[in-house]
């Protein structure tokens, strides 16, 4: 009796908490409902859907962007791309249309032999590049029916990202409100996370202070860390490089499109700084777990 | 939420009331009809051995009447022939055949759907002292019914029969009759004997009460046929019907009905009949097989003229099934969303439960389940099997639809091997949309991992079941035929989900770290 009493009144005060939290967070239904279609209106979102797209928008406005070599605009154009790639290393080819980080595609050092090393070290022959932009033409990586594909220079990160995750691309998520800033985190890809940035899969996350400019919270599957579980790199009020510059291409990138709320996503380059990869209109809303509070309370203290 | 969708919403909420009261009051619609019926089938087989001789046998088969309809009347039958013939009002099946030899055996069947019935006996209504001649000859004796009887005379007077309006005598009898001791006879028991044993089976009790009934003006009959219940039975049963203000009002001293009938009784005959007559020394047996299945009314069938879709579908030969399934598909698809936007069940696809769902109304819901699981399995071998082509998208797909339609025309060959009739129903499954459910359970399976594909397999599953079971009442079915403008209110309640924010109930798990910050750091 005692012990259910007990565990009744734990479920109560379990509850208030829950109840005195929840106003700020924003799940998926109010996310859609009260930021997407209040600010992002649906016949714009090609505009952040396709990479290609985005980019000529933003770099139109004057925004740094990461730089494309080659488009590949269908399954004629193959043969351009090859004979144009055949002598260059340390690209990247994306799907004008991918999701999640599929269908990319990072080609190293150039090989004897032909082609390529990739970062995992495995040789990429020529021909398998040449099926996986046919792949991608061919709509295998994206919801429509086809699809291009475009070569951008590989980034080489700025050495805190470099030392996070040595063999790939650490990224900037900075959520956008009516072009301010409301929200950040590094994106860290793991072994654990088999390279990619998911925060479900063992990547890690790192909360910004906006203000600060530094990291004040890790995450990875939900549980707060203080080191990296794979480096034991500290990861807590790690001060980001150039961030005052973050933040103002992340405003003039979010002004350039009229999309109201937005993910930017930024990598910042050893060589050119801060550039935007891509813009996400429906940006996904794990970062409040990585923060350990919700968007509503970001967008009432955003500076 | 703003003021036009509050508005919008009270408006799909109201008319769809008014016209439904429009329907009920002006044209006669009865919501009580769209509760579904019992239909029975019954079957009943006899067997004998006619040992070379000529053999006749013949017993009364129910006609349609107020209370009960008989429809789907087949027969088979070895060595016999089947002819009906009228007796009264009573309706005779009679079986003969020449040279008849042993283990001769014939079968005969029919649905029924019967109907409860109920009379208020008015008080003061005195006993007639004519009737119709054809009324008149049930105040007669007969053989076992002894109305003149002196000690049937004493009895009526010492219960008090004899006195008082109609209903006053038939309480008194019926109370005497029926608080008599219960006694399971086999064979007849003529009123007189069950009078002098004060005890008795259905037949000795019902012939008693007919003879207090007419012993004291009031024509009363016997009535034999069968108490329906699921099942295998040789037992008949038999009770009475009284002539009270021109109504033949049935009364069951046995099992304690006054002026009520239930659903369960079916007629076979009126008056004091054998149920069967058969050529002697033939080893006759019999037996009525009886199943039960839940059916539309056919009074909803009936009353429900307007949009008349019901009545299209039978013109154009459309099975019910398909009916059902287009009018449910909204409803299916609303238990969907709630899954989705409340629960926050993940599934393959948007609606693709809902319509697992529709086909499972063929294969019931927990084959509907094996069939999925099977088609998954053997897609998800398919996919990986063709996986080291590295095929495209397009070609890969195709591969997997031909996968598909081979596993469900040999799974229902098994199933009928096996005898799983419910299975090979897995025919009905939409084939490309079952292909690309397992397509799709494949890439997360190698995308995403195990855990997250079997999650969205198991909440597809569940989900489905959840849709299965608000899609299979047949009462939510018929309402919908009857009453298509409730899919307005499905209407509203999708724009109200359309436009709710609240925390989906799986995100109160997902941002613990935001929710209860104390309790996850």
């Amino acid at each position: 009796m005692i012990a259910a009493a007990r565990g009744l009144v734990d479920v109560v005060r379990r509850w208030r908490e829950v109840a005195r939290h929840r106003h700020q967070l924003v799940g998926i239904n109010r996310r859609n409902v009260e930021l997407v279609y209040a600010n992002n209106p649906r016949k714009h979102y090609p505009i952040a859907d396709d990479k290609l797209l985005a980019k000529e928008r933003l770099s139109a406005a004057g925004v740094p962007v990461s730089e494309t070599l080659d488009v590949c605009e269908g399954l004629f154009a193959i043969p351009r791309v090859m004979t144009a790639l055949a002598g260059a290393e340390q690209v990247v080819i994306k799907p004008a249309n991918g999701s999640g980080g599929q269908g990319i595609v990072v080609l190293g050092e150039r090989l004897a032999g032909g082609g390529w090393r990739r970062p995992s070290g495995a040789a990429m022959p020529a021909r398998e590049v040449e099926r996986h932009l046919a792949e991608i033409i061919l709509g295998s990586f994206t919801s429509m029916l086809a699809d291009r594909a475009f070569v951008e220079r590989r980034i080489r990160p700025h050495a805190l990202f470099h030392e996070l995750w040595p063999d790939g691309l650490c990224d900037l998520r900075v959520i956008t409100l009516r072009a301010q800033p409301v929200m950040a985190m590094v994106r860290v890809p793991t072994r654990a996370s088999d390279g990619r940035a998911n925060l479900h899969q063992g990547g890690l996350g790192l909360a910004i202070d906006l203000r600060r400019g530094r990291t004040f919270r890790a995450v990875t599957r939900g549980h707060a860390i203080t080191h990296h579980p794979e480096s034991a790199m500290p990861l807590l009020d790690l001060a980001l490089p150039h961030w005052d510059e973050v933040l103002d291409v992340a405003r003039r990138a979010a002004a350039a499109v009229p999309l109201g709320y937005l993910g930017v996503d930024l990598v910042i380059d050893v060589a050119r700084g801060p550039l935007v990869l891509e813009i996400n209109a429906r940006p996904g809303l794990e970062i409040q777990n990585v923060h350990g509070y919700g968007l509503g309370r970001a967008v009432a203290e955003a500076p | 939420m703003k003021r036009t969708t509050a508005a919008v919403i009270a408006a799909l909420i109201v008319l769809p009331a008014i016209a439904i009261a429009l329907k009920v009051i002006v044209l006669g619609y009865r919501l009580g009809d769209v509760l579904p019926r019992t239909l029975y089938r019954v079957s009943l087989t006899v067997r004998l051995d006619g040992h070379g001789r000529d053999i006749k046998v013949r017993t009364f088969v129910p006609v349609t009447d107020d209370r009960q309809t008989v429809t789907a009347e087949e027969q088979t039958a070895r060595e016999l022939r089947l002819a009906f013939e009228p007796d009264g009002g009573n309706r005779l099946a009679v079986w003969t055949g020449g040279g008849v030899g042993d283990r001769a055996e014939a079968r005969y069947a029919y649905a029924v759907l019967t109907e409860a019935v109920r009379y208020d006996l008015a008080p003061g209504l005195e006993v007639p002292t004519s009737y119709p001649e054809a009324v008149a000859r049930q105040l007669l004796p007969e053989d076992a019914i002894q109305v003149d009887s002196p000690e049937v005379d004493a009895l009526a007077r010492r219960i008090g029969a004899d006195r008082g309006d109609v209903r006053q005598r038939l309480e008194r009898i019926y109370g005497f009759v029926s608080g008599l001791p219960q006694r399971p006879f086999k064979g007849t028991t003529d009123a007189l004997t069950a009078l002098r044993l004060g005890e008795a089976s259905c037949n000795g009790k019902s012939r008693l009460m007919v003879a207090l009934a007419r012993h004291v003006g009031i024509p009363a009959r016997l009535v034999g046929g069968l108490i329906l219940k699921a099942g295998s039975k040789k037992t008949s049963h038999q009770w009475i019907e009284v002539y009270v203000g021109g109504h033949w009002v049935p009364m069951c001293p046995t099992n304690h009905h006054f002026a009520e009938l239930p659903a369960s009784y079916l007629v076979l005959y009126r008056g004091d009949q054998a149920l069967f007559r058969h050529t002697a020394d033939v080893n006759f047996d019999y037996r009525f097989t009886i199943t039960t299945e839940r059916v539309p009314s056919p009074k909803a069938k009936a009353a429900f003229k307007v949009w008349n879709v019901w009545a299209l579908f039978d013109r154009l030969g459309l099975p019910f099934s398909l009916l059902r399934t287009i009018l449910m598909l909204p409803i299916g698809a609303l238990v969907v969303v709630v899954f989705r936007n409340v629960i926050g069940m993940p599934t393959f696809g948007t609606f693709l439960p809902a319509l697992i769902a529709a086909a499972a109304g063929e294969t019931g819901g927990l084959w509907g389940v094996v069939a999925v699981m099977i088609l998954v399995a053997v897609v998800f071998l398919a996919r990986a099997a063709v996986h080291r082509l590295e095929l495209l998208h397009s070609p890969t797909l195709a591969i997997l639809l031909a996968a598909v339609a081979v596993t469900i025309l040999s799974t229902a060959l098994l199933a009928d091997h096996l005898g799983l009739p419910k299975l090979t129903r897995i025919t009905m499954f939409p084939l490309a949309v079952m292909a690309i459910t397992a397509e799709r359970f494949y890439l997360s399976l190698t995308e995403q991992g195990a855990r997250k594909a079997g999650k969205e397999l198991a909440g597809t599953l569940v989900v489905m079941l959840a849709c299965f079971a608000v899609m299979s009442s047949l009462a939510l079915q018929v309402l919908l035929i009857g009453f298509p403008e409730v899919l307005l209110w499905v209407v509203a309640a999708n724009i109200y989900l359309g436009r709710w924010v609240g925390l989906r109930l799986s995100e109160y798990l997902r941002f613990r770290p935001v929710l209860t910050p104390g309790a996850s750091t």
